[in-house]
């Protein structure tokens, strides 16, 4: 028999592992081979030691050291279940927070949006309309375009220079005195502004239209300039000046003074 | 009570319970740690963390499972841990005091005899594999089936590797006691 096998086989003999043919096979074995015998006695011998070898006895610091950890760890599992509900707690009250927070923000960007989208169509339609009346201001052909042009910036809050230089422009050089007039309308509409009010002033000493050199008069009493009255002296005294217009300045200066 | 249902308690968080478990496998696990470190104080230690793993990682005990098993898995991985983060595997002079220690308490002990004490010096010349086989099998009187589970492989193969270890410690043993 092959030397591995019969090895095998004998501690499988020993362990009283085999069925019953292995096992006459083992002792026919035995019997005939002396060296089988031999490694049979020699596998028997350290396996009997092994199997009934005496155990080393662990000291009472193990005990007490166990009973120790589990106390800790019994402690510990019970705070843990306390303990876990606050984590959870406040992982709760963060989330919400962070919702809250989320919802708020979204809500105040997409409201600053709709603000910011809001002014751009304000500002958007303010171009449209300033475009729309400088080019009727500069509608040369046309009184009646011109006007409506007027009429547009007589609708308008505010101004920019642009605009007050087109309707000073119309005020001092438009052909037609309706369209005069109706600009210096609106540029009054704008006179509380520093810049506007000294182009009105301005325009008092250049103005030759009597139509709008009265209601610029007017306009000056109304807006109590006192600054006007040397020039309103002027027209007074001024040969060309036409009497309605001089009997208004008159009047201007005797109101304003 | 089974071992599998204590630790089913265990794992529901009756900690209490484990203390069981402790007095029915801190002997084993102790002797199975002394015998593969062959450093009394050390097998204490991991022996101590054995348990501690055992409650810490309670829930990842696996319902059905065999209790013992799991146990002599946590104690291998204990032991090869120990190993791998202090790498003082037992090769140098510090752990000889240690080793003579160990065998000291063999030594002195009257009720063991020489044979067996020959042999035991014997087993610190297997390699490491060698050495847990025949002390699960052998000193532990464990099944085949038993080890296989442990070790996550075949029953023939532990068997095979059982022969061979034995046949090494014969090898030792007869050259030893022919000295």
């Amino acid at each position: 028999m092959e030397r591995e096998k019969l090895e095998s086989l004998i501690i499988d003999y020993i362990d009283n592992r085999l069925n019953s043919t292995d096992r006459r096979r083992v002792e026919q074995e035995l019997v005939d081979n002396a060296e089988a015998y031999r490694l049979y006695e020699e596998l028997k011998e350290v396996i009997e030691i092994m199997d009934g070898a005496s155990r080393l006895e662990p000291s009472e610091k193990l005990k007490y050291n166990f009973e120790a950890m589990l106390g800790e760890e019994v402690k510990a599992s019970k705070k843990a279940k306390t303990i876990i509900f606050q984590p959870m707690f406040y992982r709760a009250a963060a989330a919400v927070a962070l919702l809250v927070l989320g919802c708020g923000i979204g809500f105040w960007i997409s409201e600053k949006n709709e603000q910011q989208q809001r002014l751009l169509a304000i500002e958007n339609e303010m171009k449209a309309t300033k475009l729309m009346m400088m080019s009727m201001l500069d509608n040369s052909t046309s009184a009646s375009q011109r006007m409506q042009g007027v009429n547009v910036a007589l609708n308008m809050n505010k101004a920019d220079d642009e605009i007050v230089r087109a309707l000073v422009k119309a005020m001092n050089e438009d052909p037609n005195s309706n369209v005069r007039l109706a600009a210096l309308d609106a540029l009054s509409n704008f006179s509380d502004d520093a810049k506007v009010r000294s182009v009105l002033i301005q325009s008092l000493e250049t103005q030759k239209d009597p139509l709008v050199q009265i209601a610029l008069i007017q306009l000056m009493v109304k807006m109590k300039e006192k600054a006007v009255i040397k020039d309103l002296q002027k027209m007074v005294n001024d040969t060309e000046t036409m009497q309605v217009v001089k009997d208004e300045a008159y009047s201007g200066i005797m109101k304003l003074s | 009570m089974t071992d599998e249902s204590i630790m089913e308690a265990v794992k529901d968080g009756n900690l209490q319970q484990a203390t069981l478990l402790f007095e029915r496998y801190h002997k084993r696990i102790f002797n199975f740690l002394a015998q593969m470190t062959r450093d009394r104080e050390l097998a204490e230690d991991l022996t101590q963390n054995v348990f501690l793993r055992i409650i810490k990682y309670r829930q990842s005990y696996r319902e059905g499972s065999r209790f013992m098993s799991w146990i002599y898995q946590v104690a291998r991985n204990v032991f090869s841990d120990h190993y791998q983060s202090s790498k003082n595997k037992i090769t140098g002079f510090i752990e000889v005091e240690k080793v003579s220690d160990y065998m000291a308490d063999y030594n002195e002990a009257e009720d063991i005899d020489e044979k067996e004490k020959l042999l035991h010096q014997c087993m610190a010349k297997l390699t490491e594999e060698q050495r847990e086989l025949l002390v699960l099998t052998r000193f532990q009187h464990m099944k085949y089936e038993e080890v296989a589970a442990i070790m996550d492989t075949t029953v023939a193969n532990i068997k095979v590797k059982v022969h061979r270890s034995i046949l090494k410690l014969k090898e030792y043993y007869f050259e030893l006691e022919r000295i």
